[in-house]
């Protein structure tokens, strides 16, 4: 299922270049917009194909070979502000689908909620964190915690 | 020589088999003409003559040279192909998986499938066991995205919970317009077609993204009841047209149409695209859906900014100030007055500022280096606070936008103006007036396409084009602390207009912006500056303008509507008078399907004073 779920992922940004999975880049949380851009699109979406996706900045993402962790880098990527958001308030949908790629039981999911948002103010120590150091953080967070660390495990 | 005779025997033998393998391919007989074979290839009966047109604009589509125009031929080409011994991803078997499955079924056919590892990767990763049709409702401030949207989730098996619906993928058909293009161009060429329209895959996240983030639009999730066989032909058959260009219309041949040949593919004989005549607005498409029981369950997904509403309407009002003060910067996310509060109320207030805060930054462009270090303030403090969840989101609304009346009015009236008597009929295709009723419509919005008032005046039988809308747009939506959206309003086409001795029919051009400010609920007052243009050779100099003032009360409800106020006008280049008139109209609803209106409206016009009243019944259908 987890494999599953991460072929999606990835096949849903499939015209991405996937360079090897490096270090701390990625989208900077609550990117600006540009101009009018945002409008110009809002306003011709309905008929456009999907190459203007917003999001799914192409970069390195995670220094990991773990693929769930690859998975959940992507996902942050393009929700990186929502998924913060949930994170700050310890429940969300953006928190249980991280839950989902990195493959966390049901029994350990209030821990791991528990373990992210006290580590609110570590994982995003400024407003200028990037995704890729969201991800870095997060999985050094639960390598330390003992029941976690299975969950990111290369 | 033995060796030789089993040779000359094996040769005859394999000579033979081939020629009885040749000779079954079975009698097709009348079977191009199956309804489930004109699907598959997406033919449709030419408006002229008995014959057939694919609308398929990709010569990949077809296998036979006459496969556009010939039903027979390309079902006789792919039977050809598909029974040709082989296999791998460029057999007709792999690239026209659902077409290979139809016509074993329907020809008996021997059913070893065939190996085509593209096409199986592609499906497994895909991973589907149910589709859910999602519609995106309408959003007014932009034309292309006024009537809603749809798209396919495909959702895999759910093992836990729902949470990994965000994960899942979407199918949409869209245009492929280049980005740059402007409004106009793209409303052009959609119309009259210039764009091709492709087929994509995406995950779901991607669309809420889109939808619900940037473009406000709330979701609706109507998981469709296909069975698994259902599922999988639909899947084979998104295979067959993925990467094939079928030109985009913006009115009939748009996003909504192809998903639902798609929904014909999946269940024969389902039908949906016999509903399509002129246009596929895609809040009706849901309702054929709909009808034909094709839904398990809905869901209903609020867009950002409905949740930030809700989540601000939740708060008492002297939190609602703080959040106001928080989100501008006067009060900070960690003040005395914020942390005096109680761990639930201070939550709230924090998780709706931030909430606030992105979606002012998104709808408003408020500048990175004011909102970000503010938003992570607001998260950093909200996570000091423990074991309290986020508001739940707004309930769904009773009734949902597939609910709301149907969008072909017809009215019938009798009405005088002046001394003259008349009875009118109107007829308006699409879509929605401010006093239709407003359920499953936005609140304030209007949007009316190829209305026709035709009068019959009674005294002397005469028949008269009242007026002739093309195209006219109203977006009132009221100002508060928090939002301070324009209300605006466009218009044309062709009006009777009273150059002091007649009225003649003159084409029109109108628009008007101001704002709105709620009242209560359903009651918004209005004020908007107008420009009017009116050209015709009638006109003592060929064309008149005329700037105006327009004010007025709106009051929607599920029982009735009432639109009141006072318009003026200067007309300043031909008449040089001035056009004063007070208007109240009202729409009693009976139901979704029939309403009850008057009219009144008292002008004063070249230093008279004249009054029309009318007095009549809609019907939606």
């Amino acid at each position: 299922m987890k494999k599953l779920i991460a072929g999606a992922l990835l096949m849903g940004a499939s015209t991405l270049a996937f360079a090897q999975p490096g270090c701390g880049v990625g989208a900077m949380i609550w990117k600006g917009q540009s101009g009018i851009a945002p409008h110009v699109l809002a306003a011709t979406t309905n008929g456009i194909a999907g190459n203007q996706t917003f999001g799914m900045t192409t970069g390195t993402l995670g220094c990991q070979t773990n693929e769930s962790v690859q998975s959940m880098a992507m996902y942050m990527d393009s929700n990186i502000d929502k998924v913060a958001r949930d994170m700050s308030r310890g429940n969300g949908e953006n928190l249980d689908t991280l839950a989902v790629l990195l493959g966390v039981d049901e029994a350990d999911r209030d821990s791991f909620r528990k373990i992210l948002q006290d580590n609110f103010a570590t994982i995003f120590p400024s407003s200028e964190t990037t995704s890729g150091e969201a991800v870095d953080a997060i999985v050094a967070l639960l390598e330390s915690d003992q029941t976690l660390s299975k969950y990111v495990a290369a | 020589m033995r060796t030789s005779l089993q040779f000359a025997l094996a040769l005859a033998w394999l000579a033979s088999g081939f020629h009885t393998f040749a000779a079954s391919l079975p009698d097709t007989g009348d079977l191009h003409q199956h309804p489930a074979w004109l699907t598959l290839v997406h033919y449709q009966p030419d408006r002229f003559g008995d014959g057939y047109t694919g609308q398929a604009d990709d010569k990949e589509f077809f296998l036979s040279e006459k496969g556009k125009t010939s039903p027979q031929a390309e079902l006789e080409a792919t039977l050809a192909a598909i029974t040709r011994p082989g296999s791998g991803d460029d057999h007709a078997r792999c690239r026209f998986p659902a077409r290979d499955r139809w016509l074993r079924q329907q020809l008996d056919l021997p059913q070893q499938p065939a190996a085509c590892p593209a096409f199986e990767n592609w499906a497994t990763e895909l991973n589907t066991e149910t589709v859910t049709l999602v519609f995106a409702a309408s959003y007014l401030n932009s034309p292309s995205s006024m009537f809603g949207h749809t798209f396919l989730r495909l959702d895999p098996p759910r093992e836990d919970e729902e949470t990994n619906l965000i994960l899942a993928s979407t199918i949409s058909y869209a245009a492929d317009a280049a980005a740059h293009e402007s409004e106009i161009l793209f409303a052009y060429k959609g119309i009259f077609g210039g764009y091709p329209g492709i087929t994509s895959i995406q995950p779901y996240y991607e669309k809420i993204r889109l939808y619900s983030d940037i473009e406000h639009r709330d979701l609706w999730e109507y998981q469709l009841n296909l069975n698994q066989a259902e599922v999988d032909m639909l899947l084979a058959h998104t295979w067959e047209i993925r990467d094939r260009n079928f030109d985009y219309y913006f009115f009939d041949e748009n996003c909504a149409y192809r998903l639902l040949a798609l929904i014909d593919v999946a269940r024969p004989g389902t039908n949906l695209l016999a509903e399509v005549s002129t246009h596929a607005i895609p809040s009706d498409t849901v309702r054929w859906v709909v009808d034909r029981d094709l839904v398990n369950t809905v869901n209903y997904r609020p867009s950002a900014a409905t949740r930030v509403s809700h989540a601000i309407e939740a708060l008492p009002d002297d939190h609602q100030t703080l959040a106001a003060a928080i989100a501008n910067g006067y009060v900070d996310a960690d003040a005395p007055e914020v942390k005096a509060l109680n761990d639930e109320e201070r939550a709230r207030v924090l998780d709706t500022t931030y909430d606030y805060v992105r979606y002012q930054s998104e709808a408003e462009g408020w500048p990175r280096e004011y909102a970000a270090p503010l938003s992570h303030d607001l998260l950093r403090e909200r996570s000091q606070i423990r074991g309290v969840e986020a508001l739940k989101g707004p309930q769904q609304p009773a009734i949902r936008d597939d609910q709301g009346h149907d969008t072909f009015r017809t009215s019938l009236s009798g009405g005088r103006i002046g001394e003259r008597n008349f009875t009118e009929l109107t007829l308006r295709p699409a879509y929605h007036n401010v006093l239709d009723p407003p359920a499953g419509y936005r609140g304030g919005a209007q949007l009316e396409f190829l209305r026709l008032d035709a009068r019959l005046y009674t005294d002397n039988k005469e028949l008269q084009v009242e007026q002739l809308t093309g195209v006219e747009i109203r977006s009132l939506s009221p100002r508060n602390q928090f939002f301070s959206p324009l209300s605006w309003q466009v218009g044309f086409g062709g009006r009777r207009t009273d150059t002091e001795t007649r009225r003649v029919f003159t084409p029109y051009l109108e628009g008007g912006a101001g704002g709105s400010w709620s009242l209560a609920s359903g009651t918004q007052a209005f004020a908007l500056a107008t420009a009017d243009l009116e050209i015709d050779d009638d006109l003592r100099r060929g064309y008149d303008a005329a700037p105006g003032a327009d004010l007025g009360l709106l009051h929607q409800n599920n029982q009735f509507s009432v639109l009141a106020g006072i318009k003026t006008r200067a007309w300043i280049v031909s008449s040089q008078h001035r056009q004063d008139q007070a208007y109240l109209e009202s729409n009693w609803h009976f139901g979704r399907s029939f309403g009850l209106f008057g009219k009144f409206s008292r002008e004063y016009h070249y230093d008279r004073y004249r009054s029309t009243w009318q007095l009549g019944l809609h019907a939606y259908f």
